[in-house]
């Protein structure tokens, strides 16, 4: 990892966070403390296009969820089933679940349908987020195919105790309670964060799917979540950390009905519980991590108006111990194993099943004196009892040219293994297939990147380009008997190009950015094992060919103003291409004006939603809420410590 | 350098601008239907895409040989909702059942402009109407119930219950008698649920087999019913084989029961030709016919092929089958004369399902 670079980053966080320049000051002194990054990101992608939402941009979203924030901020489609409801995503024209979500390094893909519903992430518990694209399952295994989230949790020793509180209210009955407290000492570090959120979302809106388009207010669309994340970390020795985390949430969220529906009753409940430990050793000439996680994630749904009341429950275990070293100035070794042990019940199943997934991986890393070139070659083999699963393996190289040029490729295989509802899923007139193989292939991207600094202005503008073949594509069809099953079926061909500009222009407290995403990405059926598909050739439903972003903000002082526009263009709703959705463009506002009393700072902060009034729809006949905002107030106190202020 | 870099950049931005050109606008195809063209054709219902779509549906012109899709939107603006199930004609109205959608369309039988909604529904699956002022819909309810709705046409509300055996499904009419084949629903059953119509009450419940689910009157008057089996808890195997049931009207009674044979298929889509003598229904990825007075089954198939929904057409006995491909996709509707021969085959809208010919 470039030095200077989690210097600067880490810089602007302090910077921005306070916004007093003599602070700066002291972050540069306490510099030497900040610890090396132990994730296999930072230190073993190369290039992949990745994209950081750091905490300026989160701490902005705080009352959101990870699915607003990556519709809003990043170039990755969320397909949202509604306000609070279902959200996930598509990378590259890839589908839901060839998204792998990493939190601090540990895989939340569901065992049972190889997704997580992004809506119920807050951002709030996040410090930051990487987006890394394409294929990457030589570091992350099964199901980084499309592209990998990273949700990162971080902090600091010797910052003193601080103690922040949050309060908002929004449309439609939306309340909002967060409070967090934190101690950092010189060797120990303690945070809890709990959040508390309400909301009816009766948002009103014109049902054009029903007789007579009357005006409704969006029914059975309550919702009600709340958690608490708490994180120790310690500093043993002098090179011997340990980090503990635990994240407790529950969800209870009433699905409303789409506008073809006139009722809907049903209801879900969520509650996950996870535990994830982390030891790290460095020494001068080797570094050793061992992380272990316990996720135990239960899922009620009732729906009355079918009897329906169905319970799921399932438990993953994960351990993973890597070794990094180096046998010359210019390389760098990564050796590892992991364990992951999945189970689930369901009634759907005959029998509850279970995997054990045992993973070797490695990767070496080579980088020339001034770390400006490096290349990475990974390797990855994955075993399973009684399963083939492919060798996967990846060639990354990046390295800056005339100053101002960064030039990165990346060869990667990807793969994905079916979930348990694949395999095993028995029910009326659908069941899974046990001999499904896994989808995999080939994916290759080159990207470049122009950063100018001139006078005082940051411009960056980068162009990624990046082709990927998944084979195997698993889908379910009926067989002869109109018995839903599934099989692998499909090839499917994605290719497209990706830009981003990001212009920053700052004079001491006045700063200004200008940024602008564009995507163009055709994802289309290339061969199918059934007759006659009528699919071939054609683009993959709910993957948008273009879209695009643009935002701007601005910020002087303590406050801050930030407009961001998204524009999606047409998605497919069936897969011959007749049906679709028509493009949509949705503006959102956020301002916030901070004031610091002695100790304690006061946040004022609004979020304007859908300013231009859009009536759009994300997925098919699914209502969004037209204007909407919030807007709350975040009261923080920072007591530092005696002993150890500089 | 700097001449350099803006040379650079500007090759950037033009393969931008390049690429941005391309258009992507999906081309609609979709003819806008004229109206009152649907007198003399086939109704055809598409249930749509699963989830939250909307179903659709479709005519085919006997005479000029063209298919208009999507004609209830195009005439009324608006969508008919999810998973639409079926659609019957009576007294000139036609009543489009949708099933996710808990509500029946009503609609004019030529102009297909809407004339209104019955809502108060769970699960409806199919009209019948009774007289002038009353129908019945069918309807699952939730898991293990099973109800006929009675419906006051003139004011399109829901007017009465009547309690049928679980996941009523297909219904006929015979006399002033109706006879409510109980699907299971969500569930299993094994009942035809005999209703006095005059005065919306059970008269009895005939046991046939499992999961009776399409029904049909022959030309002598009685009753077939087409039972689909019942699967085991792994859903590998009918632990209950399909019957084929007939009931005679005149005393409810089951004059003849013939099972099938296979484990792993159950048969479905019973139709009847236009002189009431031959039935159809699809097993085994085959389609076979029976005669009204035949005591066993034929081992003979009609057309060596299965699809998701089948119908005849009473004016010339052709087979209306049809195909829903991927699913996810227009669907196709193949017609065969009565000897079971190919005659064309045209695209209409997502799943096509059932038929309702005019």
């Amino acid at each position: 990892m470039n030095f200077l670079k989690i210097s600067l980053s880490f810089c602007y966080l302090l910077w921005t966070l306070a916004g007093f320049a003599q602070l700066r000051m002291d972050s540069v002194k306490q510099l030497p403390v900040l610890e090396i990054s132990t994730s296999r990101l930072a230190a073993f992608s190369s290039g992949n296009k990745t994209e950081t939402l750091d905490s300026t941009l989160l701490n902005r979203y705080s009352t959101s969820n990870l699915a607003d924030l990556l519709a809003n901020e990043s170039q990755v489609f969320i397909k949202s089933y509604g306000l609070g409801s279902l959200a996930t995503t598509s990378f590259r024209g890839a589908g839901a679940s060839h998204t792998a979500v990493l939190w601090n390094g540990f895989n939340l893909q569901s065992s049972m349908n190889g997704m997580l519903d992004l809506a119920l992430v807050p951002a709030n518990f996040l410090n930051d987020v990487k987006l890394q694209y394409g294929g990457a399952g030589a570091l992350w295994g099964s199901g980084a195919v499309g592209g990998t989230i990273h949700l990162n949790n971080s902090n600091q020793f010797d910052k003193g105790i601080s103690i922040s509180a949050t309060t908002s209210f929004g449309s439609f009955s939306d309340k909002q309670q967060q409070v967090s407290f934190e101690i950092s000492k010189n060797r120990y570090v303690s945070t809890i964060q709990l959040f508390n959120h309400d909301a009816k979302n009766d948002f009103p809106f014109i049902n054009t799917a029903q007789y007579n388009k009357p005006e409704q207010n969006q029914s059975n669309a309550e919702l009600k979540q709340y958690g608490f994340l708490q994180e120790n970390y310690f500093q043993i020795t002098a090179n011997q950390k340990l980090n503990t985390r635990f994240w407790y949430q529950y969800n209870d969220r009433n699905i409303p009905p789409s506008l073809t529906q006139n009722i809907n009753v049903a209801n879900q409940k969520d509650k996950t519980y996870r535990a994830t430990t982390e030891w790290q050793r460095n020494s001068e000439k080797l570094i050793l991590i061992a992380r272990f996680a316990y996720f135990d994630e239960g899922l009620k749904f009732k729906d009355s108006l079918i009897n329906e009341n169905s319970k799921s429950r399932s438990k993953t275990a994960i351990a993973e111990a890597e070794s990094r070293f180096s046998i010359s100035k210019f390389d760098l070794i990564n050796i590892g194993i992991n364990n992951t042990y999945g189970e689930a019940e369901a009634a759907d199943y005959l029998k509850n099943p279970s995997e054990n997934r045992t993973a070797l991986f490695g990767s070496y890393k080579i980088h020339s004196k001034k770390n400006t070139w490096n290349a990475v070659v990974s390797a990855r083999q994955e075993f399973i009892k009684n399963k083939e699963i492919p060798l996967t393996s990846s060639v990354g190289i990046e390295g800056e040219f005339l100053k101002c040029f960064l030039i990165k490729g990346n060869v990667s295989k990807h793969y994905r293994l079916a979930t348990f509802n694949d395999l095993y899923w028995i029910g009326i007139g659908a069941k899974g297939n046990p001999d499904l193989k896994p989808e995999s292939g080939w994916a290759e991207e080159i990207s470049l990147i122009n950063k100018v600094h001139y006078k005082k202005i940051v411009w960056e503008l980068s162009a990624t380009v990046f082709n990927r073949i998944i084979n195997n594509w698993i889908i379910w069809l009926p067989d002869q008997y109109n018995t839903w099953s599934p099989d692998n079926v499909l090839q499917v061909w994605s290719r497209g190009v990706e830009y981003k500009l990001n212009v920053n222009y700052s004079v001491r407290e006045f700063k200004i950015q200008l940024s602008g995403l564009y995507n163009y990405i055709l994802s289309t059926n290339e061969k199918s094992t059934t007759v006659a598909d009528i699919a071939i050739g054609r683009q993959l439903i709910y993957t948008p060919v273009q879209n695009g972003q643009g935002s701007f903000s601005f910020s002087y002082r303590g406050t801050s103003i930030s407009y961001t526009q998204v524009y999606t263009g047409y998605r497919y709703t069936s897969s011959d291409n007749r049906h679709y959705l028509n493009p949509y463009t949705v503006g959102n506002i956020n301002i916030a004006q901070q004031v610091r009393l002695n100790k304690t700072k006061i946040k004022m902060f609004a979020q304007l939603n859908n300013v231009g009034q859009e009536t759009y729809q994300v997925v098919a006949y699914r209502a969004m809420p037209l204007f909407s905002c919030q807007f709350g107030l975040t009261i923080f106190i920072n007591q530092q410590d005696k002993k150890t202020k500089q | 350098m700097k001449t350099k870099q803006l040379l650079k950049l500007g090759t950037l931005v033009l393969t931008m601008a390049f690429v941005s050109c391309k258009k992507d606008d999906p081309k609609t195809s979709e003819p806008t239907p004229v109206a009152g063209a649907y007198d003399n054709g086939v109704f055809i219902t598409n249930e749509g895409p699963f989830g939250s779509g909307t179903g659709t549906v479709s005519f085919y012109n006997r005479s000029s040989s063209s298919v208009s899709n999507d004609i209830f939107e195009a005439k009324n603006n608006y969508p008919l909702g999810n998973i639409v199930q079926s659609m019957e004609l009576f007294n000139g109205k036609g009543y489009i059942v949708v099933n996710n959608g808990s509500k029946v369309e009503i609609v004019d039988g030529s102009t297909f402009a809407s004339s209104g909604v019955i809502n108060g529904l769970s699960n409806p699956r199919y009209f019948l109407g009774i007289d002038n002022n009353k129908g019945y819909v069918s309807e699952w309810g939730a898991s293990g119930t099973g109800a006929v709705k009675v419906v006051d046409l003139t004011t399109k509300t829901v007017t009465a219950t009547i309690t049928t055996g679980k996941g009523a499904e297909g219904m006929v009419k015979v006399g002033n008698t109706v006879y409510v084949a109980c699907s299971g629903g969500f569930d299993n059953d094994s009942v035809v649920t005999v209703i006095d119509a005059s005065s919306n009450t059970v008269i009895t419940n005939i046991t046939v087999g499992a999961n009776p689910k399409n029904i049909k009157v022959d030309a002598s008057g009685n009753i077939w019913v087409l039972c689909s089996g019942q699967w085991d808890l792994n859903y590998t195997t009918l632990v209950k084989t399909g019957k084929l049931v007939r009931i005679n009207a005149s005393n409810n009674t089951v004059e003849l029961s013939i099972p099938f044979a296979s484990t792993y298929s159950q048969p479905s889509s019973l139709v009847i030709n236009n002189a009431k003598n031959i039935l159809y229904y699809s097993y085994n990825g085959k389609v076979y016919s029976q005669f009204y007075t035949t005591l066993t089954l034929n081992p003979t198939a009609t057309i060596n092929r299965s699809f998701y929904g089948l119908g005849i057409d009473p004016t010339n006995d052709y087979f209306y089958a049809s195909d829903a491909g991927n699913f996810s996709s227009d669907g196709k509707v193949i017609r065969y004369n009565a000897a079971g021969v190919v005659v064309d085959s045209f695209t209409v809208g997502i799943i096509p399902d059932n038929f309702c010919f005019k």
